[in-house]
Protein backbone atom coordinates (compact mmCIF):
# COMPACT_ATOMS: atom_id res chain seq x y z
CA UNK A 1 0.00 0.00 0.00
CA UNK A 2 1.56 3.48 -1.31
CA UNK A 3 0.70 4.69 2.29
CA UNK A 4 3.07 2.75 4.21
CA UNK A 5 5.83 4.71 2.63
CA UNK A 6 4.79 7.95 5.15
CA UNK A 7 3.55 6.79 8.04
CA UNK A 8 2.70 9.75 9.50
CA UNK A 9 2.18 11.94 5.97
CA UNK A 10 4.19 14.14 4.90
CA UNK A 11 5.10 17.01 7.16
CA UNK A 12 2.85 19.71 7.69
CA UNK A 13 3.75 23.70 7.30
CA UNK A 14 2.45 25.55 10.24
CA UNK A 15 1.31 29.02 9.31
CA UNK A 16 -1.41 30.71 11.46
CA UNK A 17 -4.12 28.20 11.37
CA UNK A 18 -7.07 30.27 10.57
CA UNK A 19 -6.21 31.64 6.97
CA UNK A 20 -5.27 28.34 6.25
CA UNK A 21 -8.35 26.82 6.47
CA UNK A 22 -10.29 29.00 4.48
CA UNK A 23 -8.13 29.06 1.70
CA UNK A 24 -8.12 25.31 1.88
CA UNK A 25 -11.98 24.56 2.19
CA UNK A 26 -11.99 27.23 -0.92
CA UNK A 27 -9.58 25.10 -3.06
CA UNK A 28 -11.68 22.49 -1.78
CA UNK A 29 -14.75 23.46 -3.35
CA UNK A 30 -12.98 24.15 -6.78
CA UNK A 31 -11.27 20.71 -6.66
CA UNK A 32 -13.90 18.38 -8.43
CA UNK A 33 -14.12 21.12 -10.90
CA UNK A 34 -10.58 20.99 -11.64
CA UNK A 35 -10.78 17.54 -12.36
CA UNK A 36 -13.80 17.32 -14.37
CA UNK A 37 -12.91 20.50 -16.38
CA UNK A 38 -10.81 18.36 -19.30
CA UNK A 39 -13.40 16.03 -19.77
CA UNK A 40 -15.88 18.74 -19.52
CA UNK A 41 -14.22 21.25 -22.12
CA UNK A 42 -13.19 18.02 -24.58
CA UNK A 43 -16.89 16.56 -24.42
CA UNK A 44 -17.89 20.53 -25.36
CA UNK A 45 -15.41 20.72 -28.17
CA UNK A 46 -16.46 17.38 -29.81
CA UNK A 47 -20.27 17.38 -28.99
CA UNK A 48 -21.65 20.34 -28.30
CA UNK A 49 -19.54 22.16 -31.14
CA UNK A 50 -20.49 20.11 -33.77
CA UNK A 51 -24.24 19.29 -32.60
CA UNK A 52 -24.81 23.37 -32.93
CA UNK A 53 -22.76 23.34 -36.08
CA UNK A 54 -24.90 21.03 -37.76
CA UNK A 55 -28.01 23.30 -36.25
CA UNK A 56 -26.23 26.28 -37.81
CA UNK A 57 -26.18 24.37 -40.96
CA UNK A 58 -29.22 23.19 -41.05
CA UNK A 59 -31.00 26.35 -41.21
CA UNK A 60 -28.58 27.59 -44.01
CA UNK A 61 -28.76 26.76 -48.18
CA UNK A 62 -25.79 24.76 -49.03
CA UNK A 63 -24.33 23.44 -51.82
CA UNK A 64 -21.55 20.91 -51.38
CA UNK A 65 -19.58 22.01 -49.16
CA UNK A 66 -20.06 26.04 -49.02
CA UNK A 67 -22.47 27.50 -47.31
CA UNK A 68 -25.01 30.24 -48.89
CA UNK A 69 -27.34 32.02 -47.54
CA UNK A 70 -30.20 31.93 -44.75
CA UNK A 71 -32.57 28.96 -45.53
CA UNK A 72 -35.29 29.65 -42.86
CA UNK A 73 -36.84 26.16 -41.97
CA UNK A 74 -36.41 25.31 -45.78
CA UNK A 75 -33.85 21.95 -45.22
CA UNK A 76 -36.56 20.41 -42.66
CA UNK A 77 -39.95 21.27 -44.52
CA UNK A 78 -37.93 19.57 -47.08
CA UNK A 79 -36.55 16.66 -44.94
CA UNK A 80 -39.95 15.78 -43.59
CA UNK A 81 -42.31 16.51 -46.66
CA UNK A 82 -39.49 13.62 -48.28
CA UNK A 83 -41.49 10.16 -48.04
CA UNK A 84 -38.09 8.68 -48.21
CA UNK A 85 -37.40 9.99 -45.04
CA UNK A 86 -40.31 8.82 -43.30
CA UNK A 87 -39.88 5.57 -45.00
CA UNK A 88 -36.07 5.04 -43.40
CA UNK A 89 -37.83 6.07 -40.03
CA UNK A 90 -40.06 3.01 -40.71
CA UNK A 91 -37.40 0.72 -41.72
CA UNK A 92 -35.28 1.23 -38.10
CA UNK A 93 -38.14 1.28 -36.51
CA UNK A 94 -39.53 -2.39 -37.59
CA UNK A 95 -35.65 -2.98 -37.59
CA UNK A 96 -35.83 -2.34 -33.86
CA UNK A 97 -39.44 -3.14 -33.03
CA UNK A 98 -38.46 -7.39 -34.06
CA UNK A 99 -34.66 -7.59 -33.94
CA UNK A 100 -34.64 -5.55 -29.99
CA UNK A 101 -37.88 -7.91 -28.56
CA UNK A 102 -36.17 -11.03 -29.96
CA UNK A 103 -33.14 -10.71 -28.56
CA UNK A 104 -34.00 -9.72 -25.22
CA UNK A 105 -36.68 -12.98 -25.14
CA UNK A 106 -33.76 -15.32 -26.23
CA UNK A 107 -31.20 -13.31 -24.19
CA UNK A 108 -33.17 -14.22 -20.90
CA UNK A 109 -33.76 -17.91 -21.78
CA UNK A 110 -30.27 -18.29 -22.08
CA UNK A 111 -29.36 -16.29 -19.03
CA UNK A 112 -32.14 -18.77 -17.00
CA UNK A 113 -30.25 -21.84 -18.76
CA UNK A 114 -27.25 -20.52 -17.85
CA UNK A 115 -27.88 -19.83 -14.17
CA UNK A 116 -29.79 -23.46 -13.78
CA UNK A 117 -26.79 -25.59 -15.62
CA UNK A 118 -23.21 -24.44 -13.88
CA UNK A 119 -21.18 -26.52 -15.92
CA UNK A 120 -22.46 -25.30 -19.24
CA UNK A 121 -21.30 -21.85 -18.26
CA UNK A 122 -17.08 -23.01 -18.69
CA UNK A 123 -17.38 -23.11 -22.32
CA UNK A 124 -20.46 -21.16 -23.20
CA UNK A 125 -19.17 -17.88 -21.98
CA UNK A 126 -16.27 -17.96 -23.52
CA UNK A 127 -17.95 -18.16 -27.01
CA UNK A 128 -21.01 -15.83 -26.44
CA UNK A 129 -18.10 -13.03 -26.21
CA UNK A 130 -17.12 -13.88 -29.76
CA UNK A 131 -19.75 -12.11 -31.44
CA UNK A 132 -20.49 -9.34 -28.79
CA UNK A 133 -16.64 -8.26 -29.28
CA UNK A 134 -16.51 -8.94 -33.23
CA UNK A 135 -16.26 -5.59 -35.00
CA UNK A 136 -19.91 -5.57 -36.59
CA UNK A 137 -18.00 -4.89 -40.02
CA UNK A 138 -16.35 -8.79 -39.78
CA UNK A 139 -19.56 -9.53 -38.85
CA UNK A 140 -21.26 -8.86 -41.51
CA UNK A 141 -18.51 -10.19 -43.73
CA UNK A 142 -18.91 -13.13 -42.21
CA UNK A 143 -22.80 -13.52 -43.06
CA UNK A 144 -21.83 -11.86 -46.41
CA UNK A 145 -20.27 -15.48 -47.10
CA UNK A 146 -22.37 -16.89 -45.16
CA UNK A 147 -25.74 -15.89 -47.23
CA UNK A 148 -24.67 -13.86 -50.47
CA UNK A 149 -25.11 -14.87 -53.56
CA UNK A 150 -26.30 -17.80 -54.87
CA UNK A 151 -23.50 -19.50 -53.80
CA UNK A 152 -23.20 -18.51 -50.38
CA UNK A 153 -23.00 -21.62 -47.96
CA UNK A 154 -26.42 -21.25 -46.67
CA UNK A 155 -28.02 -20.08 -49.96
CA UNK A 156 -26.99 -22.47 -51.98
CA UNK A 157 -27.56 -25.74 -49.30
CA UNK A 158 -30.55 -24.35 -47.20
CA UNK A 159 -32.21 -21.55 -48.65
CA UNK A 160 -32.44 -23.12 -52.28
CA UNK A 161 -32.36 -26.96 -51.00
CA UNK A 162 -36.17 -25.87 -49.45
CA UNK A 163 -37.01 -24.15 -52.35
CA UNK A 164 -37.26 -20.48 -50.61
CA UNK A 165 -35.02 -18.77 -52.67
CA UNK A 166 -33.63 -19.44 -56.27
CA UNK A 167 -30.52 -18.62 -57.66
CA UNK A 168 -30.44 -15.15 -55.54
CA UNK A 169 -29.51 -14.19 -51.89
CA UNK A 170 -31.77 -13.21 -49.31
CA UNK A 171 -30.07 -9.90 -49.51
CA UNK A 172 -31.04 -9.07 -52.88
CA UNK A 173 -34.80 -9.88 -52.19
CA UNK A 174 -36.55 -7.17 -51.60
CA UNK A 175 -39.13 -9.49 -49.49
CA UNK A 176 -36.38 -10.84 -47.37
CA UNK A 177 -33.42 -8.44 -47.42
CA UNK A 178 -34.52 -6.37 -44.07
CA UNK A 179 -35.68 -10.29 -42.05
CA UNK A 180 -31.43 -10.91 -43.22
CA UNK A 181 -30.00 -8.32 -41.51
CA UNK A 182 -32.87 -8.55 -38.48
CA UNK A 183 -31.08 -12.46 -38.39
CA UNK A 184 -27.76 -10.87 -38.54
CA UNK A 185 -28.47 -8.22 -35.57
CA UNK A 186 -29.91 -11.13 -33.64
CA UNK A 187 -26.94 -13.70 -34.14
CA UNK A 188 -24.46 -10.34 -32.89
CA UNK A 189 -26.69 -9.55 -30.24
CA UNK A 190 -28.13 -12.03 -28.32
CA UNK A 191 -25.08 -13.39 -26.45
CA UNK A 192 -24.75 -9.88 -25.44
CA UNK A 193 -28.29 -9.66 -23.98
CA UNK A 194 -27.43 -13.50 -22.12
CA UNK A 195 -24.13 -11.86 -21.02
CA UNK A 196 -26.16 -8.90 -19.13
CA UNK A 197 -28.65 -10.81 -18.04
CA UNK A 198 -27.04 -13.61 -16.71
CA UNK A 199 -24.56 -11.08 -14.40
CA UNK A 200 -27.68 -9.56 -13.66
CA UNK A 201 -29.53 -12.84 -11.95
CA UNK A 202 -25.93 -13.73 -10.58
CA UNK A 203 -25.68 -10.57 -8.38
CA UNK A 204 -29.60 -11.06 -6.90
CA UNK A 205 -29.14 -11.16 -3.49
CA UNK A 206 -30.02 -15.34 -2.52
CA UNK A 207 -31.96 -15.22 0.85
CA UNK A 208 -35.03 -14.47 -0.71
CA UNK A 209 -34.65 -17.37 -2.69
CA UNK A 210 -33.87 -19.61 0.34
CA UNK A 211 -37.01 -18.23 2.23
CA UNK A 212 -39.20 -19.04 -0.77
CA UNK A 213 -37.50 -22.34 -1.11
CA UNK A 214 -38.65 -23.46 2.46
CA UNK A 215 -42.19 -21.72 1.46
CA UNK A 216 -42.78 -24.39 -0.53
CA UNK A 217 -42.14 -22.18 -3.94
CA UNK A 218 -41.66 -23.60 -7.62
CA UNK A 219 -39.16 -22.87 -9.64
CA UNK A 220 -41.90 -21.06 -11.47
CA UNK A 221 -43.83 -19.06 -9.18
CA UNK A 222 -39.70 -18.35 -7.85
CA UNK A 223 -39.29 -16.55 -11.35
CA UNK A 224 -41.90 -15.03 -11.97
CA UNK A 225 -41.98 -13.36 -7.69
CA UNK A 226 -38.68 -13.03 -7.30
CA UNK A 227 -36.52 -13.13 -9.88
CA UNK A 228 -38.89 -10.95 -12.51
CA UNK A 229 -39.61 -7.69 -10.09
CA UNK A 230 -35.64 -7.36 -8.42
CA UNK A 231 -34.52 -7.63 -12.69
CA UNK A 232 -37.17 -5.26 -13.90
CA UNK A 233 -34.82 -2.24 -13.14
CA UNK A 234 -31.75 -3.70 -14.77
CA UNK A 235 -34.19 -5.11 -17.63
CA UNK A 236 -35.54 -1.30 -18.73
CA UNK A 237 -31.93 -0.13 -19.04
CA UNK A 238 -30.35 -2.96 -20.88
CA UNK A 239 -33.01 -3.09 -22.66
CA UNK A 240 -32.85 0.73 -23.76
CA UNK A 241 -29.25 0.70 -24.11
CA UNK A 242 -29.81 -2.17 -26.98
CA UNK A 243 -32.96 -0.17 -27.98
CA UNK A 244 -30.22 2.77 -28.97
CA UNK A 245 -27.44 1.17 -30.22
CA UNK A 246 -29.89 -1.06 -32.80
CA UNK A 247 -31.42 2.19 -33.71
CA UNK A 248 -27.65 3.35 -34.63
CA UNK A 249 -26.81 0.46 -36.50
CA UNK A 250 -25.35 1.05 -39.88
CA UNK A 251 -22.10 -0.94 -40.50
CA UNK A 252 -23.66 -4.75 -41.10
CA UNK A 253 -26.61 -2.84 -43.68
CA UNK A 254 -23.76 -0.85 -45.70
CA UNK A 255 -21.59 -3.70 -45.93
CA UNK A 256 -24.42 -6.36 -46.79
CA UNK A 257 -27.20 -4.39 -48.66
CA UNK A 258 -26.54 -0.86 -48.54
CA UNK A 259 -29.55 0.54 -48.05
CA UNK A 260 -30.82 -1.97 -51.32
CA UNK A 261 -32.40 -3.56 -53.03
CA UNK A 262 -34.04 -0.42 -54.08
CA UNK A 263 -34.53 1.60 -50.78
CA UNK A 264 -35.92 -1.72 -48.96
CA UNK A 265 -33.47 -1.68 -46.05
CA UNK A 266 -32.72 1.83 -46.15
CA UNK A 267 -32.59 2.83 -42.12
CA UNK A 268 -32.12 6.46 -41.05
CA UNK A 269 -28.55 5.96 -40.16
CA UNK A 270 -28.20 4.41 -44.12
CA UNK A 271 -29.93 7.80 -45.36
CA UNK A 272 -28.08 10.13 -43.48
CA UNK A 273 -24.95 8.54 -45.01
CA UNK A 274 -26.49 8.65 -48.77
CA UNK A 275 -27.26 12.40 -48.24
CA UNK A 276 -24.33 13.83 -48.10
CA UNK A 277 -21.81 11.44 -49.45
CA UNK A 278 -24.05 10.76 -52.72
CA UNK A 279 -26.61 13.40 -53.00
CA UNK A 280 -24.48 15.84 -51.32
CA UNK A 281 -27.67 17.65 -49.87
CA UNK A 282 -25.55 18.83 -46.80
CA UNK A 283 -28.18 21.05 -45.38
CA UNK A 284 -31.37 18.36 -45.71
CA UNK A 285 -28.49 15.76 -43.91
CA UNK A 286 -27.90 18.34 -41.29
CA UNK A 287 -31.66 18.47 -40.70
CA UNK A 288 -31.87 14.37 -40.58
CA UNK A 289 -28.84 14.93 -38.18
CA UNK A 290 -30.97 17.58 -35.71
CA UNK A 291 -34.47 15.25 -35.88
CA UNK A 292 -32.20 11.78 -35.02
CA UNK A 293 -30.63 14.00 -32.01
CA UNK A 294 -33.99 15.27 -30.46
CA UNK A 295 -35.22 11.47 -30.91
CA UNK A 296 -31.85 10.09 -29.15
CA UNK A 297 -31.91 12.95 -26.66
CA UNK A 298 -35.52 11.44 -25.55
CA UNK A 299 -34.37 8.18 -25.47
CA UNK A 300 -31.41 8.97 -23.12
CA UNK A 301 -33.44 11.30 -20.64
CA UNK A 302 -35.63 7.87 -20.12
CA UNK A 303 -32.42 5.55 -19.80
CA UNK A 304 -31.24 8.23 -17.16
CA UNK A 305 -34.34 8.54 -15.52
CA UNK A 306 -34.80 4.39 -15.50
CA UNK A 307 -30.98 3.93 -14.65
CA UNK A 308 -30.98 6.22 -11.67
CA UNK A 309 -34.18 6.26 -10.42
CA UNK A 310 -34.75 2.10 -10.27
CA UNK A 311 -31.28 0.70 -10.72
CA UNK A 312 -29.06 3.66 -8.68
CA UNK A 313 -26.87 2.30 -10.92
CA UNK A 314 -25.11 5.63 -11.75
CA UNK B 1 -37.41 -41.61 -11.23
CA UNK B 2 -36.70 -37.78 -10.69
CA UNK B 3 -32.65 -38.08 -11.13
CA UNK B 4 -33.19 -39.87 -14.38
CA UNK B 5 -36.15 -37.28 -15.65
CA UNK B 6 -33.68 -34.35 -14.17
CA UNK B 7 -30.38 -36.11 -15.80
CA UNK B 8 -32.81 -35.78 -19.22
CA UNK B 9 -33.48 -32.08 -18.73
CA UNK B 10 -30.38 -31.45 -18.14
CA UNK B 11 -29.30 -33.78 -21.30
CA UNK B 12 -31.46 -31.75 -23.52
CA UNK B 13 -30.49 -28.27 -22.25
CA UNK B 14 -27.01 -29.35 -22.85
CA UNK B 15 -27.87 -30.37 -27.14
CA UNK B 16 -29.60 -26.83 -27.33
CA UNK B 17 -26.25 -25.14 -25.56
CA UNK B 18 -24.35 -26.91 -27.90
CA UNK B 19 -26.49 -26.58 -30.72
CA UNK B 20 -26.68 -22.89 -30.30
CA UNK B 21 -22.96 -23.10 -30.00
CA UNK B 22 -22.48 -24.27 -33.38
CA UNK B 23 -24.74 -21.16 -34.80
CA UNK B 24 -22.77 -18.76 -33.09
CA UNK B 25 -19.09 -20.10 -33.84
CA UNK B 26 -19.70 -21.30 -37.05
CA UNK B 27 -20.10 -18.42 -38.88
CA UNK B 28 -17.02 -17.53 -38.04
CA UNK B 29 -15.01 -21.13 -38.45
CA UNK B 30 -15.95 -20.78 -42.16
CA UNK B 31 -14.70 -17.55 -42.50
CA UNK B 32 -11.66 -18.71 -41.02
CA UNK B 33 -11.13 -21.27 -43.86
CA UNK B 34 -11.63 -19.42 -46.43
CA UNK B 35 -7.95 -18.07 -45.50
CA UNK B 36 -6.36 -20.88 -46.82
CA UNK B 37 -9.45 -21.78 -49.19
CA UNK B 38 -7.94 -21.88 -52.52
CA UNK B 39 -10.18 -19.27 -54.35
CA UNK B 40 -11.39 -21.17 -57.47
CA UNK B 41 -13.22 -23.47 -54.78
CA UNK B 42 -14.55 -21.05 -52.45
CA UNK B 43 -18.12 -21.05 -53.71
CA UNK B 44 -18.68 -24.25 -56.26
CA UNK B 45 -21.54 -25.86 -55.82
CA UNK B 46 -21.68 -28.56 -54.33
CA UNK B 47 -20.39 -27.32 -51.57
CA UNK B 48 -16.12 -28.47 -51.57
CA UNK B 49 -15.35 -29.56 -47.92
CA UNK B 50 -12.07 -30.83 -47.89
CA UNK B 51 -9.74 -29.15 -50.01
CA UNK B 52 -5.70 -28.61 -49.74
CA UNK B 53 -4.80 -25.02 -48.08
CA UNK B 54 -3.36 -22.36 -49.64
CA UNK B 55 -1.34 -19.12 -48.28
CA UNK B 56 -1.15 -17.26 -51.44
CA UNK B 57 -4.25 -14.88 -49.85
CA UNK B 58 -1.71 -14.30 -47.04
CA UNK B 59 0.86 -13.27 -49.78
CA UNK B 60 -1.55 -10.86 -51.00
CA UNK B 61 -2.57 -9.09 -48.33
CA UNK B 62 1.14 -8.69 -46.93
CA UNK B 63 2.02 -7.45 -50.84
CA UNK B 64 -0.65 -5.22 -50.94
CA UNK B 65 0.12 -3.16 -47.88
CA UNK B 66 -2.44 -4.51 -45.44
CA UNK B 67 -0.35 -4.41 -43.17
CA UNK B 68 -0.39 -0.98 -43.17
CA UNK B 69 -3.94 -0.63 -42.20
CA UNK B 70 -2.86 -3.21 -39.30
CA UNK B 71 -0.47 -0.19 -38.14
CA UNK B 72 -2.79 2.80 -38.72
CA UNK B 73 -5.83 0.55 -36.91
CA UNK B 74 -2.86 0.26 -33.65
CA UNK B 75 -2.05 4.24 -33.82
CA UNK B 76 -5.58 5.39 -33.91
CA UNK B 77 -7.04 3.10 -30.97
CA UNK B 78 -3.89 3.17 -29.02
CA UNK B 79 -4.09 6.56 -29.51
CA UNK B 80 -7.57 7.85 -28.73
CA UNK B 81 -7.38 5.49 -25.95
CA UNK B 82 -4.62 6.84 -24.08
CA UNK B 83 -6.14 10.55 -24.58
CA UNK B 84 -8.98 9.52 -22.45
CA UNK B 85 -7.79 7.47 -19.84
CA UNK B 86 -5.18 11.19 -18.94
CA UNK B 87 -7.96 12.76 -19.64
CA UNK B 88 -11.47 10.45 -18.36
CA UNK B 89 -9.89 9.37 -15.25
CA UNK B 90 -9.87 12.20 -12.84
CA UNK B 91 -13.42 13.22 -14.21
CA UNK B 92 -14.09 9.96 -13.70
CA UNK B 93 -13.23 10.22 -9.51
CA UNK B 94 -14.88 13.70 -9.44
CA UNK B 95 -18.35 12.48 -10.18
CA UNK B 96 -18.07 9.36 -7.67
CA UNK B 97 -16.85 11.36 -5.14
CA UNK B 98 -17.85 15.08 -4.60
CA UNK B 99 -20.32 17.27 -4.46
CA UNK B 100 -21.08 18.93 -8.45
CA UNK B 101 -23.31 21.68 -8.96
CA UNK B 102 -25.73 20.35 -11.44
CA UNK B 103 -24.31 16.73 -11.23
CA UNK B 104 -27.23 15.04 -12.55
CA UNK B 105 -27.19 17.14 -15.81
CA UNK B 106 -23.66 17.17 -16.41
CA UNK B 107 -23.78 13.54 -15.95
CA UNK B 108 -26.47 13.09 -18.42
CA UNK B 109 -24.55 15.56 -21.08
CA UNK B 110 -21.93 12.90 -20.98
CA UNK B 111 -24.25 10.11 -21.77
CA UNK B 112 -25.39 11.80 -24.64
CA UNK B 113 -22.59 12.25 -26.12
CA UNK B 114 -22.22 8.71 -26.04
CA UNK B 115 -25.35 7.80 -27.28
CA UNK B 116 -25.16 9.98 -30.37
CA UNK B 117 -25.71 8.62 -33.20
CA UNK B 118 -22.96 8.72 -35.24
CA UNK B 119 -24.43 10.00 -38.46
CA UNK B 120 -25.88 12.87 -36.99
CA UNK B 121 -22.23 13.64 -36.13
CA UNK B 122 -19.93 12.42 -38.99
CA UNK B 123 -22.03 15.12 -40.92
CA UNK B 124 -21.08 18.63 -39.06
CA UNK B 125 -17.13 16.67 -38.18
CA UNK B 126 -16.85 16.50 -41.75
CA UNK B 127 -17.69 19.64 -42.66
CA UNK B 128 -15.62 20.87 -39.54
CA UNK B 129 -12.18 18.91 -40.85
CA UNK B 130 -12.56 20.18 -44.20
CA UNK B 131 -12.40 23.63 -43.06
CA UNK B 132 -9.56 22.72 -40.67
CA UNK B 133 -8.06 20.62 -43.50
CA UNK B 134 -7.14 17.32 -40.85
CA UNK B 135 -9.66 15.24 -43.17
CA UNK B 136 -7.51 11.51 -43.44
CA UNK B 137 -5.27 12.42 -40.57
CA UNK B 138 -4.39 10.18 -37.69
CA UNK B 139 -5.52 13.39 -35.47
CA UNK B 140 -8.50 13.44 -36.48
CA UNK B 141 -9.73 9.98 -36.14
CA UNK B 142 -8.25 10.29 -32.93
CA UNK B 143 -10.24 13.15 -31.77
CA UNK B 144 -13.14 11.98 -33.06
CA UNK B 145 -13.48 9.08 -31.36
CA UNK B 146 -13.21 10.71 -28.17
CA UNK B 147 -16.89 11.40 -28.31
CA UNK B 148 -18.02 8.04 -28.26
CA UNK B 149 -15.15 7.09 -25.58
CA UNK B 150 -14.52 9.61 -24.08
CA UNK B 151 -17.97 10.11 -22.46
CA UNK B 152 -17.95 6.07 -22.11
CA UNK B 153 -14.92 5.92 -20.01
CA UNK B 154 -15.88 8.78 -17.62
CA UNK B 155 -19.20 6.89 -17.44
CA UNK B 156 -18.05 3.27 -16.46
CA UNK B 157 -15.40 4.36 -14.57
CA UNK B 158 -17.03 6.23 -12.51
CA UNK B 159 -19.16 3.09 -11.42
CA UNK B 160 -15.81 1.53 -10.30
CA UNK B 161 -14.75 4.54 -8.27
CA UNK B 162 -18.02 4.03 -6.53
CA UNK B 163 -17.10 0.89 -5.38
CA UNK B 164 -13.67 2.37 -3.71
CA UNK B 165 -13.70 2.15 0.14
CA UNK B 166 -14.04 6.08 0.92
CA UNK B 167 -12.30 5.05 4.28
CA UNK B 168 -8.64 5.10 2.64
CA UNK B 169 -8.95 8.25 1.48
CA UNK B 170 -10.45 10.14 4.69
CA UNK B 171 -7.51 8.23 6.50
CA UNK B 172 -4.83 9.39 4.35
CA UNK B 173 -6.16 13.30 3.79
CA UNK B 174 -6.11 13.03 8.13
CA UNK B 175 -2.71 11.92 7.80
CA UNK B 176 -1.99 15.49 5.92
CA UNK B 177 -1.92 13.81 2.14
CA UNK B 178 -2.76 16.81 0.13
CA UNK B 179 -5.78 15.91 -2.43
CA UNK B 180 -3.65 15.42 -5.58
CA UNK B 181 -1.37 12.68 -3.39
CA UNK B 182 -4.42 11.12 -2.17
CA UNK B 183 -5.40 10.49 -5.84
CA UNK B 184 -1.93 9.58 -6.91
CA UNK B 185 -1.27 7.53 -4.47
CA UNK B 186 -4.63 5.99 -3.08
CA UNK B 187 -6.90 6.28 -5.63
CA UNK B 188 -5.32 5.17 -8.57
CA UNK B 189 -3.68 2.30 -7.72
CA UNK B 190 -6.95 0.99 -6.20
CA UNK B 191 -8.50 1.75 -9.55
CA UNK B 192 -6.49 0.16 -11.48
CA UNK B 193 -8.29 -2.83 -12.64
CA UNK B 194 -11.31 -0.62 -13.66
CA UNK B 195 -9.00 1.93 -15.20
CA UNK B 196 -7.65 -1.45 -17.35
CA UNK B 197 -11.17 -3.10 -18.03
CA UNK B 198 -12.56 -0.33 -19.54
CA UNK B 199 -9.77 1.45 -21.40
CA UNK B 200 -9.35 -2.09 -22.82
CA UNK B 201 -12.89 -1.58 -24.00
CA UNK B 202 -12.13 1.90 -25.53
CA UNK B 203 -9.72 0.50 -27.25
CA UNK B 204 -12.20 -2.35 -28.46
CA UNK B 205 -14.66 0.22 -29.89
CA UNK B 206 -12.01 2.54 -31.42
CA UNK B 207 -10.59 -0.71 -33.08
CA UNK B 208 -13.86 -2.05 -34.35
CA UNK B 209 -15.31 1.36 -35.27
CA UNK B 210 -15.98 1.88 -39.27
CA UNK B 211 -18.14 4.78 -40.22
CA UNK B 212 -16.46 7.48 -38.47
CA UNK B 213 -13.26 6.11 -39.96
CA UNK B 214 -14.48 5.55 -43.06
CA UNK B 215 -16.05 9.13 -43.69
CA UNK B 216 -13.41 11.11 -41.66
CA UNK B 217 -10.23 8.49 -42.95
CA UNK B 218 -10.25 6.28 -45.68
CA UNK B 219 -7.55 7.22 -47.99
CA UNK B 220 -4.09 7.37 -46.86
CA UNK B 221 -5.84 6.82 -43.40
CA UNK B 222 -7.55 3.49 -43.31
CA UNK B 223 -8.16 1.23 -40.26
CA UNK B 224 -8.57 -2.29 -40.81
CA UNK B 225 -12.53 -2.29 -40.71
CA UNK B 226 -12.44 0.36 -43.66
CA UNK B 227 -9.93 -1.66 -45.38
CA UNK B 228 -12.74 -4.30 -45.54
CA UNK B 229 -14.92 -3.20 -48.07
CA UNK B 230 -12.08 -1.82 -50.73
CA UNK B 231 -11.24 -5.87 -51.21
CA UNK B 232 -14.84 -5.83 -52.65
CA UNK B 233 -13.61 -4.43 -55.96
CA UNK B 234 -15.73 -4.13 -59.77
CA UNK B 235 -13.63 -6.74 -60.93
CA UNK B 236 -14.69 -9.16 -58.44
CA UNK B 237 -14.45 -9.88 -54.97
CA UNK B 238 -11.82 -10.81 -53.23
CA UNK B 239 -12.83 -13.37 -50.73
CA UNK B 240 -9.83 -15.51 -49.43
CA UNK B 241 -8.03 -11.71 -48.49
CA UNK B 242 -11.06 -10.50 -47.22
CA UNK B 243 -11.52 -13.43 -44.71
CA UNK B 244 -7.59 -13.11 -44.37
CA UNK B 245 -8.14 -9.19 -43.20
CA UNK B 246 -11.26 -10.08 -41.05
CA UNK B 247 -9.58 -12.32 -38.78
CA UNK B 248 -6.89 -10.23 -38.31
CA UNK B 249 -9.16 -7.82 -36.92
CA UNK B 250 -10.72 -9.68 -34.53
CA UNK B 251 -7.86 -11.79 -33.27
CA UNK B 252 -6.26 -9.31 -31.29
CA UNK B 253 -9.82 -8.26 -29.72
CA UNK B 254 -10.60 -12.07 -28.84
CA UNK B 255 -7.24 -12.37 -27.23
CA UNK B 256 -7.63 -8.87 -24.53
CA UNK B 257 -11.34 -9.93 -23.64
CA UNK B 258 -10.79 -13.30 -22.90
CA UNK B 259 -8.74 -12.14 -19.98
CA UNK B 260 -10.88 -10.14 -18.45
CA UNK B 261 -14.47 -11.26 -18.86
CA UNK B 262 -15.96 -10.13 -15.66
CA UNK B 263 -15.15 -7.02 -16.07
CA UNK B 264 -16.31 -6.49 -19.83
CA UNK B 265 -19.85 -7.15 -19.12
CA UNK B 266 -20.18 -4.41 -16.34
CA UNK B 267 -18.31 -2.25 -19.10
CA UNK B 268 -21.00 -3.13 -21.99
CA UNK B 269 -23.94 -2.25 -19.81
CA UNK B 270 -22.56 1.09 -18.75
CA UNK B 271 -21.80 -0.37 -15.36
CA UNK B 272 -25.68 -1.25 -14.83
CA UNK B 273 -24.59 -4.33 -14.23
CA UNK B 274 -21.67 -5.16 -11.57
CA UNK B 275 -20.39 -8.40 -12.78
Amino acid sequence: MAASEHPNGPARREPPPKRVRSRQERRDLWYPYILIAPTMITLVIVGLVPFTFAIFISFHEMTYLNMGGFAGVDNYSKLLGDSRFWHSLLISFIFVAIAVPIEFALGLVGALVLSQFVRLRSFVIPALFIPTMMAPIVVALAWKIMLAGSWGLLSYNVLERFGILDETSAFASPDLALFALIFVDIWEWTPFMTLAFFAGIQSLPANPYRAAVVDGANALQRFFRLTLPMMTPLFAVIGLLRLIDAFKVFDTIFLLTGGGPGTATESVSVLGYKLVFEFWEIGRASALAVVVWILFFIFCNVFYQIAQKKLKAF
Amino acid sequence: MRAAARRRRAFIYLALSLLYLVILLFPVYWMAMMMVKPADLMFVRPTEWAFSPTLSHFEYVVEHGFLGNLGTSLIVSIGSTLLVVVIGTPAAYAFARFKIWRRDDLFLFILATRMAPPVALAIPFYLIYAKLDILDTHLGLIVVYLTFNLSFYVWVLCSFCRDLPVELEEAALADGYSRAHVLYKIVLPLLRPGIVATSVLCFIFAWNEFLYAFLLGGRSVKTLPVAIPTLITGQGVLWGELAVVGVIAIVPVFIVVFYLQRHIIRGLTLGAVKG
